[in-house]
């Protein structure tokens, strides 16, 4: 049994090995899932050769077992064998086949749209009172500088948004500004796409860099203008908990 | 006892890559594209001499085009709110050794400041689709970008880091012939996929890379140009690929999965035979 598994293993590193290193050396490499299912066969081939006795074989594999090996086959059910004998095969080429031939789509993208703030931007309080007037000085703001992209309507299809991919964030929607603090949006708004982390992939993002252009008074009564005009509310610590 | 457990692993094993092996026969289909435009350009692989600088040679009707919405630039200033061009059809070739692009697009009056432009990032590094602008987190590249107006009558080879740092290469690379008819201007920029110029993409077949568009109106409105500078049509990132030369060593991938699959059955019957018998 010992000497079963330490043949079992070189078996395993050998056949990776195999796939992963030697193999490149004259074709295109594997994919990881592929080396991954040649590994799961090898290792299901390797256990039913080193394991198996008689007496478990029994006990668990009796009418399998009987129809696998052909025992007092016939008819339907030896049709039926030669069938799954031919189809697993078959199987394994065509999923090979799949996962190997030339595809034309591009990358698939794991943009984190929400990744985690700079320390500094993390439990600011937005230092201007919500009163009628700041929600209104907000909303004109809104509607000068973030509409062409956000939408008049808060709805992400401003006339800008068209061309942008990822597209500008709709706020109607739950899952953008009603899962967010003000402060996070005060550092989304400040430092814009081009502030984002290497995950959310900044250099797709069309979101400008408003700290160059609008004073941080007017980025708070914007986040105002657009909790109120988008009809969600920030989340708040409490909820934190 | 520790057989039966070791068994177990084995038959669920073996169910697992049976259950994967179905699965992708039923999940092959790639995802439907979202219905607002393409997401990539395919240059398609030739034999023959690519048509690089005729915009209305019979191949480029024989390709797919992939379809770009374009916005107005609004990203900084100076900004734009309404543009001309709206969209972008985009079809590609190559032959291994150089390529062209041919870019479709509806413009009403051909005017001498009509201009089009398509960028692409410099080597390993990734950069922001607006000129290469400073990224706060990330260590930004440069931008590539192929610049074509109809009054220059050709291309220019540009480079870019960061807003106002664009500037006409020294190495020349890219050449671009337009032609208008019936308000559509088609315009086919041509380069070898290599060029040896660090400032420059190389293109190699098979790897994904990125593109973006802009297109300027000429036009003369109020006695100035309707559109210059940053005051155009654009888009962001999107992706292109040079197609690659078909690759057979993928069959002999498939007669391995089958051996060992096959090898896999014989061992098992074999071994329920031996079994049998003792
Ligand atoms: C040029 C188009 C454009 C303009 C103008 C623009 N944005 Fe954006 N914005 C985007 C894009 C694209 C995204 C999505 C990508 C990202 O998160 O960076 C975005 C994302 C955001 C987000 C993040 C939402 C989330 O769920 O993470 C906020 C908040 C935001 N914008 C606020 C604003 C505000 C406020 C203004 C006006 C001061 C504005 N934007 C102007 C394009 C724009």
């Amino acid at each position: 049994m010992k000497g079963s598994l330490a043949k079992t293993v070189i078996l395993l590193v050998g056949m990776y090995v195999f796939l992963k290193f030697i193999l490149p050396l004259f074709t295109a490499p594997l994919p990881a899932s592929l080396i991954f299912l040649y590994l799961a066969l090898t290792l299901a081939s390797a256990m039913i050769f080193y394991t198996m006795s008689g007496g478990s074989l029994d006990e668990f594999m009796g009418p399998i077992g009987r129809f696998l090996t052909g025992t007092g086959q016939t008819g339907i059910a030896g049709t039926a064998r030669i069938l799954v004998f031919v189809l697993f095969p078959v199987l394994v080429g065509w999923q090979t086949y799949t996962r190997l031939a030339p595809s034309d789509m591009p990358p698939a993208e794991n943009r984190t749209i929400h990744p985690a703030p700079p320390g500094e931007f993390v439990g600011l309080a937005n230092p201007y009172e919500r009163s009628q007037n700041n929600i209104m000085m907000g909303k004109g703001l809104y509607a000068a500088f973030c509409s062409p992209c956000h939408g008049a309507n808060f709805d992400g299809k401003g006339p800008a948004a068209v061309g942008f991919n990822p597209p500008p964030a709709n706020f109607g929607d739950p899952g953008t500004i009603a899962q967010l603090q003000e402060s996070y949006l005060f550092w989304r708004i400040k430092k814009g796409g081009v502030g984002l982390p290497v995950e959310a992939m900044p250099w797709k993002s069309a979101m400008p860099r408003w700290e160059v252009e609008l004073p941080d008074e007017w980025i708070w009564k914007i986040i105002m203008g657009e909790y109120d005009g988008a009809g969600q509310s920030p989340r708040t610590w409490e909820e934190e908990e | 006892m520790g057989y039966q457990k070791i068994f177990n692993v084995a038959l669920g094993l073996i169910l697992t890559v049976t259950g994967a092996g179905v699965s992708c026969v039923f999940a092959s289909d790639p995802p439907p594209e979202s219905g607002a435009g393409s997401v990539a350009v395919r240059l398609h692989l030739t034999d023959d001499a690519i048509p690089a600088d005729d915009p209305n040679a019979a191949v480029w009707d024989t390709i797919q085009p992939a379809e770009f919405k374009l916005a107005p630039q609004v990203h900084w200033p100076d900004r734009i709110q309404e543009v001309t061009v709206k969209s972008v059809k985009v079809r590609g070739i190559h032959n291994g050794q150089d390529l062209a692009i041919l870019l479709e697009y509806a413009d009403p009056s051909n005017d001498a400041a009509d201009a089009a432009a398509i960028e692409f990032m410099v080597g390993d590094k990734m950069a922001h689709f607006a000129h290469g602008q400073e990224m706060l987190q990330v260590e930004g590249g440069a931008v590539n970008i192929w610049y074509w107006k109809k009054e220059d009558g050709k291309a220019t080879d540009m480079s870019a880091k960061g807003f106002k740092t664009i500037r006409a290469q020294d190495d020349q690379n890219v050449s671009a012939t337009g032609a208008w008819q019936d308000g559509t201007w088609r315009v086919v920029f041509s380069r070898p996929l290599q060029t040896g110029d660090e400032h420059d993409v190389q293109v190699t077949p098979g790897e994904w890379r990125n593109v973006a568009f802009a297109f300027w109106d000429g036009e003369i409105v109020d006695g100035a140009v309707k559109e210059r500078g940053s005051q155009k049509a654009v888009s962001s990132w999107w992706y292109f690929r040079a197609e690659p030369p078909p690759d057979n060593s993928i069959y002999g991938y498939v007669v391995l999965g089958i051996v060992l699959a096959a090898g896999f059955q014989f061992f098992l019957v074999r071994k329920i035979r031996r079994g049998n018998e003792s």
